[in-house]
């Protein structure tokens, strides 16, 4: 691998354009990780950036939607399920773990059914955030038969339509994408045709390995130096040029697409999923007739530009001394994806 | 505020506890060093005092239980501060409804230790207390040693080069497997192993600058404090960094970094560049050293570990502030 990874390296350095800046985004926390716990960095010729995107779907989890979960996680007759990190994500009341009262952690969807089982008496209420990977298995639960007394709060985001604002913001400058290995496995490599097509910025789907996303890089700059703009998958084991169309077919059997909120963002068109008007009575929002409350920012917090690749981590005063993991003040702290927490654990630039 | 069990961690919490509590009322220069164990001048020579409790969950793991990890420690905390271990105190914290016949495993092999350790247990003392106050035991054990080779990270320089006696991360992955959360067949044994019959050889080595266990917080924490006290870099190669195919797996698995999961058989040292391959030579030529490898040298660069990872990338390596594991030692 060692030798392969070398002649990458020197490949990139060798195509790379030096006239001008270089700004390659991921919008996968994972793909973040892998850059910064191997250095990759260090490696690239000086004009290029390796910058992340909105990768981590806690971080972008609208902060009404939590506030929601906490003030249902309070009720005596309701039990509140979610994701580990959810718990621990602050809002202006607090997170579900310091404020809330009844509450139980899943790693997976399928786990609300024992919950559920064990607290019959009880409105178990599933907090089911994430991109299309965790919608996919969540649409899967539902098919297999919801009980009862399951209702789902959903905050489920999609990935190519926030990279479209991206692309339109000039703030953010992007000259490339590497687009996210699972989130292609479910929505095909196809869904980032866009990219090229209409906005001509060369896009890669990458895997997770370094020197996949090496590969990934130098096709990406490869392009650039070409002055073309293409897609192209080299994580081809793994993603389909259509996707998972069972999983998509599911998805948009019980959700379809609407305009949501984004923390630190806001609303943006049709970016995300809803449930369809016929599953009202799953649908804990309307169950529940929870209302939509308003953000407030935290004080010194730049998580919103880190979001969408405006500014680093630690470009933030309150990087690392007020905001850690274990405290944290916003929600990329929070996440093993999140773009601080990955830079708090592994090193900064 | 309250204690954490991050306090506990001898990351960042213990060392905010340790300077801003302990060092405001206990101002003893001895103390300043803030090493793993204190040299003391008496009227014959130098000593070195080392106190350390021990609450490691389970008692009982794969490769080791708390009574040969309460000798072991402490033997190594002496020993890596240049000293020749002599003699050990013991402290008993039990609980009520311990089975004697534990206790009694507990004790023999904490003999069994000292002995291989050449070390006598000298003073000794129980408490009980009740039921669900304490996990089974907790031991403390206090150990004094002659000092025979003063070691300092002051001492360092840059070009020095960093060695490690072998593979990281064992003691921190048979703890947490031991714990039956995850349900993994590694056959990944504890390291905890008394390190003077390895380490006492060294004292002669003209370039030994300094020594440390990589004990809770594993060689990554450890070459940190070094930087912060020595106020040189160190530069580590991912690559040369020994570690089990199986504790690599299951660090994959749950997501810790061998950097950061304690040792209890190891030894980070530092030595002059041109004794190094002397110090290897003595290190492989022993059981507990065979797998002894350089894995970096000491730099110029102020206060900074950097790891250069197996792409040849440079990320920088920092304090963890929570616990991966906690309860280790």
């Amino acid at each position: 691998m060692k030798e392969r990874v070398e002649k990458l390296i020197k490949a990139i350095h060798e195509i790379t354009p030096k006239d001008r800046k270089i700004k390659i985004m991921n919008v996968c926390g994972s793909h973040e990780h892998t850059i910064t716990h191997s250095g990759m960095r260090s490696l690239m010729p000086e004009n290029v950036e390796l910058v992340p995107g909105p990768g981590c779907p806690v971080c972008v989890c609208s902060e009404s939607d939590i506030i929601n979960a906490i003030n249902l996680s309070k009720r005596d007759d309701t039990i509140l399920v979610t994701y580990g990190d959810m718990l621990r994500v602050p809002t202006q009341i607090g997170s579900i773990r310091s404020n809330g009262r009844n509450y139980k952690m899943v790693s997976a969807p399928h786990e609300v059914l024992k919950i559920a089982k064990e607290n019959s008496d009880k409105n178990v209420v599933f907090f089911s955030i994430g991109f299309e990977t965790t919608t996919a298995p969540t649409a899967a639960l539902i098919e297999t038969g919801l009980p009862e007394n399951v209702t789902i709060l959903t905050s489920q985001k999609l990935t190519p339509e926030i990279m479209e604002i991206l692309v339109k913001d000039s703030e953010v400058g992007v000259d490339a994408f590497v687009a996210p290995g699972h989130v292609s496995a479910i929505v095909g490599a196809n869904a980032w045709k866009v990219f090229p097509e209409k906005y001509g910025i060369p896009t890669v789907v990458a895997g997770f390995e370094p020197e996949n996303l090496l590969l990934a890089i130098f096709r990406i700059l490869l392009q650039i130096k070409e002055g073309i703009a293409e897609l192209e998958n080299v994580y081809r084991g793994v993603v389909k040029p259509e996707g998972n169309r069972k999983a998509q077919e599911l998805m948009y059997k019980y959700f379809e697409k609407t305009d949501v909120n984004w923390r630190g963002i806001g609303y943006i068109p049709e970016s995300g999923l809803e449930f369809r008007k016929e599953y009202d009575h799953i649908n804990a929002k309307k169950v529940f007739n929870l209302p939509e409350i308003e953000e407030k920012k935290v004080p010194g917090c730049i998580c919103d530009r880190i979001v969408l690749g405006k500014a680093y981590p630690d470009e933030c005063k309150l990087f690392g001394t007020a905001c850690t993991p274990r405290d944290p003040k916003g929600p990329c702290m929070v996440s093993m994806e999140g773009a601080c927490n990955i830079w708090y654990r592994f090193g900064t630039r | 505020m309250k204690i954490e069990i991050g306090h506990g961690s001898g990351g960042k919490l213990t060392r905010e506890l340790i300077e801003n509590l302990f060092l405001k009322y206990f101002s003893f220069p001895e103390l300043k060093s803030l090493q793993d164990a204190s040299y003391l001048q008496t009227e014959t020579g130098k000593i070195a005092i080392t106190t350390d409790s021990y609450v490691v969950s389970p008692y009982f793991f794969p490769g080791g239980d708390i009574g040969s990890l309460s000798v072991s420690g402490t033997v190594n905390d002496l020993t890596v501060s240049g000293a020749v271990p002599r003699f050990i105190s013991v402290g008993f914290i039990l609980e009520e409804g311990l089975k004697f016949s534990d206790l009694e495993k507990i004790v023999e092999s904490m003999a069994e230790t000292a002995k291989k350790a050449g070390v006598k247990i000298v003073a000794g003392d129980t408490k009980v207390v009740e039921k669900g106050k304490c996990d089974g035991l907790y031991i403390n054990t206090t150990g004094i040693g002659e000092v025979v080779k003063p070691l300092s990270p002051e001492f360092a320089k840059p070009g020095d080069v960093v060695i490690i006696t072998g593979f990281v991360g064992d003691h921190g992955i048979a703890i947490s497997l031991a714990r039956e959360e995850f349900d993994v067949e590694t056959g990944v044994l504890s390291d905890c192993a008394p390190l003077n019959s390895l380490l006492v050889p060294l004292f002669d080595v003209k370039g030994l600058k300094w020594m440390r266990d990589p004990t809770r917080g594993g060689l990554a924490t450890v070459l940190i404090e070094f930087s912060e006290m020595s106020g040189l870099g160190v530069r580590l190669y991912e690559e040369k960094i020994p570690v089990r195919e199986e504790v690599q797996f299951v660090c994959e698995m749950l997501g810790y970094d061998p950097l950061y999961l304690a040792n209890e058989g190891k030894t980070v040292i530092v030595v002059d560049r041109k004794d190094a391959e002397t110090v290897l030579e003595k290190l492989r030529a022993h059981p507990l050293g065979e797998n002894a490898e350089i894995i970096g040298e000491v730099t110029d660069k102020t206060r900074d570990v950097r790891l250069v990872t197996s792409i040849g990338g440079e990320r920088r390596l920092e304090l963890l502030e929570e616990d991966p594991l906690p309860r280790i030692c």
